[in-house]
């Protein structure tokens, strides 16, 4: 095998890809990352950044016919338009099946970058309350690891990646390396204020996001054009194209190829260990192999267990590395309930700018333990949105000429703001992905099955949140308000916070991978995007991805170099 | 970039991007694809309507946000906005009911809306106003609906022509303001005059709408 190029082989360019090859090539490895989607360079390829409404076609009025046909399932995202549709998945060509029961929502990018391209830039860190989460209350298996553990590697990714948010001191929810937060509202000043005095129990913070404030790491603050989504040619929230990518190449030690969709992985006659992986090229169907002594699957969630799924063979007869079982089962994401009020209070005060971050409220139910009140474990936080009316909410009136045009020219005499609760979801065997070997995509690859419903707790804590946010409202000064009805709580996948179906634990027969994202079973193969996810907790997951990849990238290294990875 | 790229983004950048207040964020190669491109309604012939049903329609237009210290909507050119989005956005069934409603309308004007009198004009868009009574389309929260088949034709032709105006190039920029990039600054006045802000994409295609 001295006919080796690379020394690892990163399985996907987004968050958690990116950041192993940062890791891996900063460490001195030859790493090759394989990308299933196009190449498209950061800047030059952000064709919708900046475009005006009257650039896009129907004036950004969503496409329905070549959405209904192209982007069933991704269409329904709030970031998919025409200003960034070279983005996303193209669900006719690259399709999976969706059961009519047990919907599941795969949104998926298909460039390179990936979803870090795309994301809503939230980071907050896990607490030990939310490790100890499973082992507390008996669901799901027990973490391998604790905060104390993973709270360094937190520290590494957010003094890279640039983290702006407001330190409070929460044992819920630890504090990040920040950046200056971004700018309140008046109104929420307001809000902050009255709900501070009659509810103490709330904070309200603003959003911690990975959108800089100041210049960092030779990267520009912020310009608060708005919509990240559609790329930020100044790089000012963090993707891989902006960051993690530039870091690798500068080593000198980075081959990355796009359109290389991965179909298996190859083991020896061991079985203990991946020799090869083998990838169909999207643009001429081209079948190739490419070897090296460790492999990063990061894929994403879906993406990487339908890799292990995909990599069956006579010793690891229900998909690579599934003793346990476990490879396929626990689905997770987040349900996302939103309440809606009404405010009239600083209609005199305005705002400059596009600020692309909201405040967050941090969990406040079963804090430390159990609330006597509650009739659910775990909890939610919510992302609060300001709105100010505008003719987008009253132009449906009647009236013609003069006046009724006057009416549309100004800020209307209210404020929306909108609680919208990020819900925790239990592991649960039934959520879950699997291949029907008889419904092949383009390549021949298996298309895999997902099947995801919300439990009994996730609807109970959705019950709450309304509850919840209805005295939030109230204490807030809020006019007028409305709370969700349950049949309005996101589909699974919806919240774009799949996680679970290669989870880590510390016993073999229950859990895919071990504390450092390794393969029980498989040596040099190594998992780090959300399937290694034990349980969800109610934060949003990125930051929790990078550092546990961060963190495998540097066990890896040492292992190799140290002989064990039997390389 | 290589040489072609390179004039194309210096002749971008000495022709200037009227949309934007402050360059600075862009790439060249941004500025060079935006400058390039035209508007969305400049890029596509008008061949629906009938000469006779786009003189109304542009009547109809004029008559709910008719010129007055801004420009108005034939100004913004809100009815080839209009005309584009019932050949191309609405499906057969929507696209043949606004079509019924513009005959309809028609007929009730004699023939010819747009050779009645402006008063005679307005009299009878509100009087099929007064008809549509206390439709769907005129409840509050309609926001996030991408469209409302249950409305009827004056309901219908008053949002195409809204949306055709508040987003227009002329729209965003004559009568209202764009939000200045830079910085954001939360806490500071809104004066009497001021007016909202151009919207970069209605809310109602960032809340998912329903595919078909």
């Amino acid at each position: 095998m001295s006919d080796r190029q690379f020394d690892a082989i990163v399985v996907g360019s987004g968050i958690s890809g990116g950041w192993a090859a940062k890791e891996l090539t900063e460490r001195g490895l030859k790493v090759l990352v394989l990308e299933r989607g196009k190449d498209i360079k950061h800047g030059l390829d952000y064709k919708g950044e900046h475009a005006a409404a009257s650039k896009l076609p129907f004036y950004g009025m969503p496409d329905r016919e070549r959405n209904a046909r192209d982007y069933p399932i991704q269409s329904s995202s709030y970031a998919f338009s025409d200003a960034n549709v070279q983005f996303w998945n193209n669900d006719r060509e690259n399709p999976y099946i969706r059961t009519q029961e047990k919907p599941f929502s795969w949104k998926r990018a298909d460039v390179v970058g990936g979803r870090s391209l795309l994301w809503g830039r939230q980071v907050y860190r896990w607490s030990e309350q939310d490790f100890k989460a499973n082992a507390t209350d008996g669901n799901g298996i027990p973490w391998p690891v604790d905060y104390k553990e993973i709270a360094p590697w937190y520290s590494h990714v957010e003094k890279f990646i640039g983290v702006s948010g407001e330190a409070e001191g929460l044992a819920q929810l630890p504090d990040s390396e920040f950046l200056p937060p971004m700018e309140y509202h008046a109104l929420e000043k307001t809000i902050k204020g009255r709900v501070k005095e009659k509810m103490p129990e709330i904070t309200i913070t603003m959003g911690r996001c990975a959108i800089l404030t100041q210049e960092h790491n030779g990267r520009a603050p912020c310009h608060y054009c708005g919509p990240c989504h559609r790329g930020c040619s100044t790089g000012s929230y963090f993707s891989s194209q902006s960051s993690t990518l530039p870091a690798a190449r500068a080593t000198g030690n980075l081959t990355l190829l796009p359109n290389q969709v991965v179909e298996r992985l190859e083991h020896d006659e061991t079985g203990k260990r991946i020799t090869a992986v083998k990838v169909v090229d999207t643009q001429t169907g081209e079948r190739r192999e490419f070897t090296a002594k460790i492999f990063f699957l990061c894929a994403s969630t879906l993406g990487s267990t339908q890799i292990m799924l995909n990599s069956s063979s006579s010793l690891h007869p229900n998909g690579l590395g599934n003793k346990s079982g476990a490879l396929g089962n626990y689905l997770m994401d987040h349900a996302m309930y939103g309440h809606m009020s009404m405010m009239v209070d600083d209609s005199k005060r305005f705002y400059k700018g596009n600020r692309p971050n909201g405040l967050y409220v941090p969990r406040f139910r079963n804090v430390g333990g159990q609330d006597t009140d509650a009739d659910f474990v775990r909890g939610y936080g919510y992302q609060a949105m300001t709105v100010r009316s505008d003719w987008e909410t009253t132009f449906n009136t009647k009236g013609f000429g003069a006046g009724y045009k006057e009416s549309l020219r100004k800020p209307g005499p209210f404020w929306i703001w909108f609680l919208q609760g990020f819900i925790e979801c239990l592991p649960q065997a039934n959520n879950r992905i699997y291949l029907d070997v008889n419904k092949p995509d383009r390549f021949g690859i298996p298309q895999l099955v997902t099947e995801f419903s919300w439990g009994e707790n996730e609807l109970s804590l959705a019950r709450d949140s309304a509850l919840q946010a209805e005295k939030i409202f109230r204490a807030a000064g809020a006019v007028f308000y409305q709370t969700a009805d349950i049949d309005t709580l996101s589909e699974g996948g919806a919240g774009v916070h799949e996680m679970g179906t290669a989870r880590m634990g510390d016993d073999p027969m229950q859990s895919v991978l071990n504390k450092y994202n390794q393969a029980h079973e498989l040596d040099n193969l190594f998992v780090t995007d959300g399937s290694f996810m034990t349980s969800a907790s109610c934060v949003n997951p990125s930051l929790t991805y990078m550092a546990f990849t961060a963190r495998a990238c540097d066990y890896a290294v040492k292992e190799l170099n140290a002989g064990r990875l039997g390389a | 970039m290589n040489r072609r790229e390179f004039f194309q983004c210096a002749a971008a950048l000495a022709a200037g991007s009227s949309m934007l207040p402050s360059s600075w964020a862009m790439t060249l190669e941004q500025q060079d694809f935006l400058a390039a491109q035209p508007d969305y309604i400049d890029r596509h012939p008008l061949n629906f309507f009938t000469q006779r049903q786009r003189a109304a329609v542009t009547a109809v237009a004029e008559q709910i946000i008719p010129a007055t210290d801004t420009p108005g909507a034939v100004a913004a050119r809100a009815p080839r906005f209009i005309e584009l989005m019932v050949a191309n956005w609405l499906n057969d069934t929507e696209r043949a009911f606004f079509v019924d409603g513009l005959t309809d309308l028609q007929q009730r004007a004699g023939g010819d809306f747009a050779a009645l009198a402006a008063a005679g004009q307005l009299l009878l868009l509100e009087q099929l106003e007064e008809e549509a009574g206390d439709a769907a389309w005129f409840q509050m929260g309609n926001v996030t609906r991408l469209w409302d088949d249950t409305a009827p034709f004056i309901c219908q032709v008053k949002e195409l022509t809204v949306l055709g105006f508040m987003l227009s190039d002329v729209g965003s920029s004559e009568f209202f303001r764009v939000n200045p990039m830079g910085s954001f600054e939360g806490d500071i006045p809104l004066t009497e005059d001021d007016s909202s802000y151009a919207v970069e994409l209605p809310i109602r295609a960032m809340a998912g709408g329903e595919v078909l």
